[in-house]
């Protein structure tokens, strides 16, 4: 086997050479002392921890869904970067260069499906991600920050979403924008001012187009990168990923006291395991009860890597990214349609653009970051539901919520004001509709869940299941029951 | 902690008296640096609003009062406008929605539901009656009208940044 040795008689020399280790300072490591070490000096490595405790590494804790969303946001960088070769923000050559992309350059097509389905997928998850936080307490102190933090990125990850798809300058694409932009005009006294800010102007046109561009492609990740950087950052400094308290394998002989590690007599400790503190970080974990983080949490993450872009992958060969007609400003589609994840806010911009646009969303972030500054309760961090009781809460919250919403619409569209009172006011339409029922229902139903279980966090779990039942039913109904003229509409008629 | 030349006493006799203290020096000097910064934050907010536009008109030519005949309304699509002339005369009435600036469509004959000719919005739903009344959606206000004159060449122009009253005719 002379090539074999010759080969490694290469590699050695590469490896042994002082350039290769003026870059990597350390081999490839052979025992877990090594790999902490690597963990811990490398740049992109040491956003991990140098070890893991094995309850965050349970798939059915986290289902991995923020690491999955970052792995999205990567591809949407890389895929975005390359796009952007072939996209010019002007209103007259914008939709032409969507069919470029589709027809003249090498897979433009399959850039901009991954680019797409990607920007989707990112959305669903950082919901579902958010979700997961909630429902397993995860935002706890200290934690309560970095949920704000979670918030303001989801925040722009819908507003990259939004800036995204009106680049294509298509029909979706200007009425998105005239629609967005008119709601951004309701709020009273700065509306306007707001609406001109965004749009460079008065009318829909090439300023409109270029300030979406420059949000999308610089503002809007340079704000998304650097939130990313804290929110990790918050969570390695807040103590790693939260995790169920519980009995762990190998905890038997290393004394506890009050709740906080001590170094044991007999052991001979490395720099990491004894750092002391009053973080959570050193707080009841003990060395002996986690794992190296290579390669248990390593080598998890890099397949994961690839499952992702491969999904990711199959998603853009199979399904085509939507391309609607050239925008046309005199007509809108019938119906215009807003993407999946808006279509629950257009149905309640359907009842009132001021309460559907601007109150319900603006009280919803406010009550999502103000979760754990309302529900200071420290129970249940790491428990889904917290409990039986809350499990019992989610669950009706979620179901009750349908006929509720149900029959609130049927009501509007049998006995809505404007029926009665053809020259009512806006004021009552806006204080009598489906939205503004539901919001105080689901308000009153979290105060009562709270005052009757004397647990913020119940309100809570009753305030959050209601909010998200709701609105996944507003996003189906939009969906497959609304036609032309937003009239009611059978999708399979 | 209690400072030297803190206490009543000391001040007085202090060699220091009439001498600016250091944390007055550096809050002075903070105060100004923030002060600083609001001019150029002002700044940057101004410049993003443009003091020129190169956007539509809004003074708009429709044709002649011949084109249109008594009794009708007239959609321009591209003018996102309705020409409507009866026997007082003509009237502009502008097709942008006013819930979230759709165009409405044309206006349609009574039904069994609306009892009188309606125009409707495809984005929300909203409905319009001739005169710009909502009937149903959720509109706020009603359409609104623009100003119609007759420019020296014998062509109606709309201005469509003078809104006037629904009652307000070119007489023709």
């Amino acid at each position: 086997m002379m090539t074999d040795g010759r080969t490694s008689g290469i590699i050695h020399r590469v490896t042994g050479s002082r350039l290769w280790k003026s870059v990597f300072r350390h081999g490839y490591p052979a025992t877990d002392l090594d790999r902490m070490s690597a963990m811990f000096t490398n740049f992109f490595l040491h956003l991990l921890p140098a070890k893991v405790h094995p309850n965050s590494l349970r798939l059915t804790y986290t289902w991995a869904l923020g690491m999955v969303t970052f792995y999205l946001m990567v591809i949407q960088f890389v895929t975005g970067f390359l796009l952007m070769f072939f996209y010019i923000p002007v209103t007259d050559l914008a939709y032409h260069n969507m069919k470029d992309l589709q027809f003249a350059v090498s897979f433009g097509l399959l850039l901009r499906n991954m680019h797409r389905w990607a920007a989707h997928g990112m959305v669903a998850l950082v919901f579902l991600h958010m979700g997961r936080v909630f429902y397993t307490a995860s935002y706890r102190p200290p934690r309560e920050f970095n949920w704000t933090m979670g918030v303001l990125l989801w925040l722009v990850t819908l507003f990259l979403s939004f800036t995204g798809y009106l680049l294509p300058w298509d029909q979706l694409a200007f009425w998105a924008i005239t629609v967005g932009t008119s709601i951004a005009g309701y709020p009273p006294w700065i509306g306007e001012t707001i609406r001109t800010l965004m749009l460079g102007g008065h009318q829909v046109g090439q300023g409109a187009l270029l300030r979406f561009y420059v949000l999308h492609v610089a503002i809007l990740p340079a704000m998304l990168c650097l939130l990313v950087a804290i929110h990790f950052w918050r969570v390695r400094k807040d103590g790693g990923l939260s995790r169920p308290e519980g009995p762990s394998p190998k905890s038997t002989a290393i004394p506890v006291a009050g709740g906080r590690f001590v170094p044991g007599p007999q052991k001979t400790y490395t720099l990491m395991e004894v750092v002391r503190g009053t973080s959570p970080m050193v707080g009841a974990q003990r060395p002996e009860d986690e794992v190296p983080a290579w390669p248990h949490l390593l080598f998890r993450l890099i397949v994961l890597f690839q499952v992702v872009l491969g999904v990711v992958v199959l998603l853009a060969i199979v399904f085509d990214a939507p391309l609607e007609e050239l925008a046309n400003p005199t007509h809108p589609p019938n119906p215009a349609k807003a993407p999946w994840y808006f279509l629950g806010l257009q149905e309640l911009v359907s009842y009132s653009a001021l309460v559907g646009g601007v109150v319900i969303p603006g009280l919803l972030v406010l009550g999502l970051m103000g979760i754990p500054y309302i529900d200071r309760a420290r129970e249940g961090e790491g428990i889904w539901f917290t409990s039986a009781l809350g499990k019992r809460i989610a669950a009706w919250s979620f179901v009750g919520t349908i006929p509720y919403t149900m029959g609130l619409l049927f009501l509007n569209a049998r006995f809505g004001v404007r029926r009665f009172a053809p020259e009512a006011p806006q004021g009552v339409v806006d204080l009598l509709n489906p939205a503004t029922l539901l919001l105080a229902a689901i308000v009153a139903f979290s105060v009562i869940v709270g005052w009757r279980t004397g647990s913020r966090r119940m309100a809570a779990i009753a305030l959050f299941s209601a909010f998200v039942s709701a609105y996944v039913l507003l996003m189906i109904i939009g969906t497959c029951f609304r036609g032309p003229n937003w009239d009611w509409a059978l999708p399979w008629l | 902690m209690p400072k030297p030349g803190s206490s009543p006493e000391s001040i007085d006799n202090s060699p220091d008296k009439g001498r600016i203290s250091r944390r007055v020096l550096l809050g002075t000097g903070w105060c100004g640096f923030l002060l600083s910064i609001v001019g150029p934050a002002l700044a940057n907010i101004r410049f993003l609003f443009p003091n020129v536009v190169y956007e539509g008109p809004t003074l708009l030519k429709v044709g002649r009062p011949e084109d249109y005949a008594s009794g009708t309304i007239t959609f321009l699509d591209e003018q996102r406008l309705f020409i409507m002339r009866d026997p007082e005369g003509l009237r502009a009435l502008s097709a942008i929605c006013t819930h979230l600036r759709c165009t409405t469509g044309p206006f349609m004959p009574p039904t069994a539901e609306w009892k009188e000719d309606h125009s409707r919005c495809p984005c929300h739903g909203s409905i319009f009656a001739k005169d710009g009344r909502v009937l149903q959606g959720p509109a706020p206000r009603p359409l609104e009208f623009y100003r119609v004159s007759l420019a020296p060449d014998g062509r109606l122009v709309v201005d469509t940044a003078a809104v006037v009253d629904k009652g307000d005719v070119l007489k023709v």
